[in-house]
């Protein structure tokens, strides 16, 4: 059989399949979904700026009140992520594959997130993790002195506590993160690669 | 572009190219439960192209674009938004039973038959195995794909000798 054989038969297919839809229920569902999505969107960045903006006014508040210099060090660190947020969000916006892009276009920008969303999590200890912890650190020291008075032995107990609780803590956070990268990111990486090969 | 034009665009759309958009989407997905969540996120996304649809692409490049581009990245069994509960559209046809405009039982096996076989292409093949099923110009299918029209000349020839070995076998009485 020759392909020109399957092309006309393909071809018979009418151009319209005895498929029914009801297009006002469609129309409202989709706006409906697309409300949906814009609110997913920007909830998710509310609640990751609102976070840091609202640590970042809290211990600046608990320093003004305490006197604890190692609390507005805490807010600085917070303040530093919220913007690292701000900014990656507000760069990565303009590089949104677009659908109607042609398809390589459409791969390449979508290869871009992908690599960018690897390269975050993979560097998420420098730009989250340890800004946080040099101000818990500064925290967690600044506690550990005030307990000088009652003597090394509390000091060492408060500060074992410390060490154990920011460990688990910030382990389990990188810990999920790096999990993202090589159970979906990678994946989904390869994916995109193997068609943008495809495509070349 | 007012909410009122994107809704006449896309009512004419579903009107002149629901075919296409039908056979895109069963050139990706088999099973009825795939093709219900592949096409409606080529519905989505085709709604949201509307606003940047300024006619300098003919409507059928832009909506194989936007189709493809979302098959391409649409991933099986994969947990997404949902249109709602409501119910639009039955694509409950079994898998084996293509759409009754087909004309005869032997023409219907073939057509699922090249369907079968699109699907086990790669991807970028599949694609433009479909479209050149369709009667694409080498030069649609370029501005589909942004690949040059060599690069499909070439790639075409593999897939044509592929799609005809693999239904070589077969006798549908034509």
């Amino acid at each position: 059989m020759e392909f020109e054989d399957l092309q006309k038969v393909w071809q018979s297919q009418s151009a319209a399949p005895k498929v029914t839809i009801d297009a006002d229920v469609l129309l409202k569902e989709i706006r409906r979904n697309q409300r949906q999505f814009l609110a997913i969107i920007r909830n998710r960045d509310a609640r990751e700026v609102g976070v840091c903006a609202l640590m970042t006014i809290g211990f600046l508040y608990w320093g003004i009140s305490s006197r604890w210099w190692s609390m507005y060090l805490l807010a600085a660190c917070c303040f530093g992520v919220g913007t690292f947020f701000v900014v990656d969000r507000l760069a990565q916006r303009k590089r949104r594959p677009v659908k109607n892009d042609s398809l390589q276009a459409c791969i390449e920008s979508s290869l871009f997130q992908v690599n960018h969303q690897i390269w975050l999590l993979k560097n998420v200890f420098w730009w989250y993790l340890l800004p946080l912890l040099v101000g818990l650190i500064a925290v967690a020291g600044s506690v550990v002195w005030a307990k000088r008075e009652e003597g090394t032995g509390a000091m060492v107990v408060t500060a074992i506590i410390y060490v154990i609780v920011y460990g688990v803590t910030f382990g389990a956070v990188y810990w999920v993160n790096q999990y993202a990268v090589r159970k979906q990111l990678e994946p989904r990486r390869h994916e995109l690669e193997s068609l943008l090969a495809n495509l070349k | 572009m007012s909410a009122q034009n994107q809704e006449a665009i896309f009512r004419r759309w579903l009107d002149e190219h629901l075919g296409l958009m039908l056979k895109i989407v069963r050139g990706f997905a088999f099973a009825a439960e795939d093709r219900d969540d592949l096409f409606q996120d080529v519905l989505l996304q085709l709604w949201s192209s509307i606003p940047a649809f300024r006619g300098e692409a003919k409507e059928t490049t832009w909506i194989y674009r936007v189709a493809f581009n979302t098959a391409m990245t649409w991933r099986r069994g994969e947990k997404r938004r949902r249109l709602g509960h409501e119910n639009f559209i039955k694509l409950d046809t079994p898998a084996h039973t293509a759409p009754s405009h087909v004309d005869s039982v032997a023409e219907q096996e073939m057509v699922e038959s090249l369907y079968a076989a699109i699907r086990r292409l790669p991807k970028v093949e599949g694609s433009l195995a479909l479209m050149h099923l369709d009667g694409l110009s080498y030069q649609e299918m370029a501005e589909v794909l942004g690949i040059s029209e060599n690069y499909i000349g070439v790639k075409l020839n593999r897939i044509r000798k592929q799609l005809a070995d693999e239904l070589k076998g077969a006798t549908y009485g034509v």
